[in-house]
C-alpha cells in the first residue's frame, strides 16, 4: 500500500503541536485511505488522542497541514470540520446524560449548516415537520443499526457504559461522516461488549466510511485494522500493517514489550 | 410518579389558563394589579428559560434588557408622540439588538467570568438611565406615556395571548432539533460544537431571543405602571428572575410561568418582613435544591452551578477533552 495514492481521505503532513515545554506531537505525518480501518496506537501519554484532538480543530495546531478530501481543514472551527465529514467520539464518555437516546442522536444533526430556522420550528411550519419526520425516520434507522431502538427514549444516564459508548458512535453516525475518529472504543467493555463493537466497526466501515480507530487492545487493532500507525512520545515509531508492525523490534520496545505477545 | 408526572403535563396548562382567565373576575383591584405584573414578568422569565434553562448562559443582567425595552417604549412616547403601537414595536426591535450583543462576551468568557460581565452590563444601563435626565427622567422616573389598549383589562388578555403564544413556542423550541443544539451547549459545549452545532451562532440565537422576550415584557411593564424609574430594574430584579427560572426546574414553560407568578407575589405576602424576605427567597432556593427530585431539573442545575465554577475541577473545558 503507497502511501501517497490519490484517494486519501484523510492526509496528515508534518503535524506538531507544543504544550509548553512538552512536545505533544512531532512531525507526524499519515494518509488514511479511503474504506481503510487505521488504527493509531502506542503507550498512554503518546499523543493518539491529542491527533484527533488537533485534526478536529479542539486544538490550533502549530504546524503541519490536515487534508480532508485534498482540502486543507487546519484552523477551520471544529462545527465546519463536522460538516465536511468527520465525526468523532471521546475517550471519556461525553454523551449528554440528560437527553434520551434520540436526543443525543438528535444532537449530530447539527445547528447551523443545513435544515429549518428559528421560527420555522417555533411555528411548526410544513418545512419543520418535513424535516423532523425525516429526521426521525433516519436516526430510528441509526438506532437500529447500532442496536439501540430498544432504549430510544431511555435517559442517557440510565444506560450501562457499553451502551452509552455505542450511543456516542451512533450520534457520530448520525452527522453523517466520510471519516469515523474512534477515540478507545473498547475501554471499560467486556470481552462481550467489545465482541459487538467491532462487528458494528465493520458493518460501519462497510457501509463506506473510513475508521481511524485509536485502541490499546490488540485483540481489536489485529481483527479490524487495515493499517496501523505507532505513536511514541508524539513521534512516529512504525506503520504498516499489524502482522508486521507487531514483529517489529522498535514498536515492541516501545508498546508491546510490557504485557504485549 | 410516572402517572404523577404524566397528569400534571396533560391537566397543568389548562388549570393554569382557567385560573388566569377566571382570576381578574373574583381579585380585588390590587390583587389584579399583582397578577398583571406576575404575567408580565413570566413573558420575560421565559425568555430567560431559553437562555438559562436551555443554554445555560448564566445572565444577571435582564432588568437591565427589560428597563430597555420599557424605557424605549417610554420614551418614542413621551419625547416623540409616536403612536403606542410603533413604539412597542421600536422597543423590541431595540431590545433585540442590544440583547444580542451581550452574545459575543459569551464567545469568550464563560462561568463566572460571563455572569460578572452582564452584572455590569445591567448596572450600566441603570447608571445611564439614571444620568441621561433629559431623556429618562433619571430619578425622577417617567411618565406620561400613551398605552397601547385603552383598559388595563384588554392590556392584561394581550399579555394573556402573547404569553400563550410565547410559551407554545418556547415548548416546541424546546423539544426541537435546534432546542437540543441549546441543550448541548449548557451540557458540553465542546461535544455539541464536534457533532456540528454553530455554537457561537446558538448563542447568538439564544440571546437574541431573550432580548426579544425581555423588550416584549418590558413594553407591557410599562403599560402596566404608567410610570418606571431606574429603581425597578437593579441587580436584585435580575436575581429575582433568575431564580424564578431555577425554581421552575428549567426545563417547562408552565413550570416557569407558574413560579413567575407565584415569585411575583411572594414579596407581597411577605411584606410585613421588610427586608428580610430575601432570607426567605434563600430558604425557598435551598430547600428546592434538596428536594428536587425531577432528573432533568437537578441536571441542569448541576450543570449551572458547574458553570459558576462550584463544581468538580474540570468538568469544563480542555481538561474534559482527555489525555494525549
Amino acid at each position: 500500500m503507497s502511501s501517497m495514492t490519490n484517494d486519501s481521505v484523510l492526509r496528515l503532513e508534518g503535524l506538531t503541536k507544543r504544550f509548553g515545554g512538552l512536545v505533544a506531537v512531532n512531525n507526524v505525518s499519515f494518509d488514511v485511505q479511503e474504506g481503510q480501518i487505521f488504527a493509531l496506537i502506542g503507550p498512554n501519554g503518546s499523543g493518539k488522542t491529542t491527533v484527533i484532538n488537533l485534526i478536529t480543530g479542539i486544538y490550533p495546531i502549530d504546524s503541519g497541514t490536515v487534508r480532508f478530501l485534498g482540502e486543507p481543514i487546519e484552523g477551520l472551527p471544529s462545527h465546519r470540520i463536522c460538516w465536511r465529514g468527520i465525526a468523532r467520539t471521546f475517550q471519556n464518555l461525553r454523551a449528554l446524560p440528560a437527553q434520551t437516546v434520540f436526543e443525543n442522536a438528535l444532537l449530530g444533526k447539527g445547528y447551523g449548516k443545513e435544515g429549518v430556522g428559528i421560527w420555522h420550528t417555533v411555528l411548526h411550519s410544513a418545512r419543520y415537520k418535513e424535516e423532523r419526520a425525516h429526521n426521525n425516520e433516519e436516526i430510528d434507522e441509526i438506532l437500529e443499526f447500532v442496536g439501540l431502538s430498544d432504549v430510544r427514549n431511555e435517559r442517557a444516564s440510565q444506560l450501562p457504559y457499553g451502551r452509552q459508548r455505542i450511543l456516542e458512535i451512533a450520534r457520530a453516525l448520525v452527522t453523517k461522516p466520510k471519516l469515523l475518529l474512534l477515540d478507545e472504543p473498547a475501554a471499560g467493555l467486556n470481552s462481550q461488549e467489545i465482541h459487538t463493537l467491532m462487528e458494528l466497526i465493520s458493518s460501519i466501515n462497510e457501509r463506506g466510511i473510513s475508521v481511524l480507530l485509536i485502541e490499546h487492545r490488540m485483540e481489536v487493532v489485529g481483527n479490524l485494522a487495515d493499517w496501523v500507525f505507532v505513536l511514541n512520545h508524539g513521534a512516529k515509531v512504525a506503520e504498516g500493517t499489524f502482522d508486521v508492525i507487531k514483529e517489529d523490534p522498535a514498536v515492541i520496545q516501545a508498546y508491546l514489550g510490557k504485557g504485549g505477545k | 410518579m410516572a402517572r404523577l408526572k404524566a397528569l400534571r403535563r396533560s391537566y397543568a396548562p389548562l388549570l393554569l389558563g382557567i385560573f388566569l382567565l377566571v382570576a381578574p373576575h373574583v381579585m380585588s383591584h390590587y390583587q389584579f394589579y399583582v397578577l398583571q405584573k406576575g404575567v408580565q414578568t413570566a413573558i420575560h422569565v421565559l425568555g430567560l428559560l431559553i437562555l438559562i434553562g436551555y443554554t445555560g448562559m448564566l445572565s444577571l443582567g435582564s432588568a437591565a434588557l427589560l428597563a430597555t425595552g420599557a424605557y424605549t417604549y417610554g420614551i418614542l412616547s413621551v419625547k416623540l408622540g409616536l403612536s403606542p403601537w410603533l413604539c412597542a414595536v421600536a422597543a423590541v426591535v431595540f431590545t433585540t439588538v442590544v440583547g444580542t450583543a451581550l452574545a459575543f462576551p459569551s464567545f469568550r468568557l464563560a462561568g463566572p467570568f460571563l455572569v460578572v460581565t452582564t452584572v455590569g452590563f445591567g448596572e450600566i444601563v441603570r447608571i445611564l438611565i439614571l444620568n441621561l435626565e433629559p431623556v429618562t427622567g433619571g430619578a425622577y422616573g417617567l411618565a406620561g406615556f400613551q398605552n397601547l389598549l385603552p383598559t388595563n383589562m384588554w392590556v392584561y388578555h394581550l399579555m394573556l395571548v402573547v404569553l400563550l403564544l410565547v410559551a407554545i413556542g418556547t415548548e416546541r423550541l424546546g423539544k426541537s432539533r435546534i432546542g437540543l443544539a441549546l441543550k448541548a451547549i449548557r451540557q458540553d459545549e465542546i461535544a455539541a460544537e464536534v457533532m456540528g452545532v454553530n455554537v457561537k451562532r446558538a448563542k447568538v440565537v439564544a440571546f437574541a431571543l431573550s432580548a426579544m422576550l425581555a423588550g416584549v415584557s418590558g413594553v407591557f411593564l410599562a403599560n402596566l405602571t404608567g410610570y418606571m424609574s431606574p429603581d425597578s430594574f437593579t441587580g436584585a430584579e435580575s436575581t429575582t428572575f433568575l431564580l424564578m427560572v431555577v425554581i421552575s426546574g428549567m426545563n417547562s414553560a408552565v413550570a416557569a410561568i407558574v413560579s413567575s407568578i407565584i415569585l411575583t407575589w411572594l414579596p407581597e405576602v411577605l411584606r410585613f418582613l421588610a427586608s428580610s424576605r430575601l432570607l426567605v427567597y434563600a430558604l425557598i432556593l435551598l430547600v428546592y435544591l434538596r428536594i428536587n427530585w425531577v432528573p432533568s431539573t437537578k441536571a441542569a442545575v448541576t450543570d449551572l452551578i458547574r458553570k459558576l465554577g462550584f463544581g468538580k475541577a474540570g468538568a469544563s473545558g480542555e481538561s474534559q477533552v482527555g489525555r494525549g
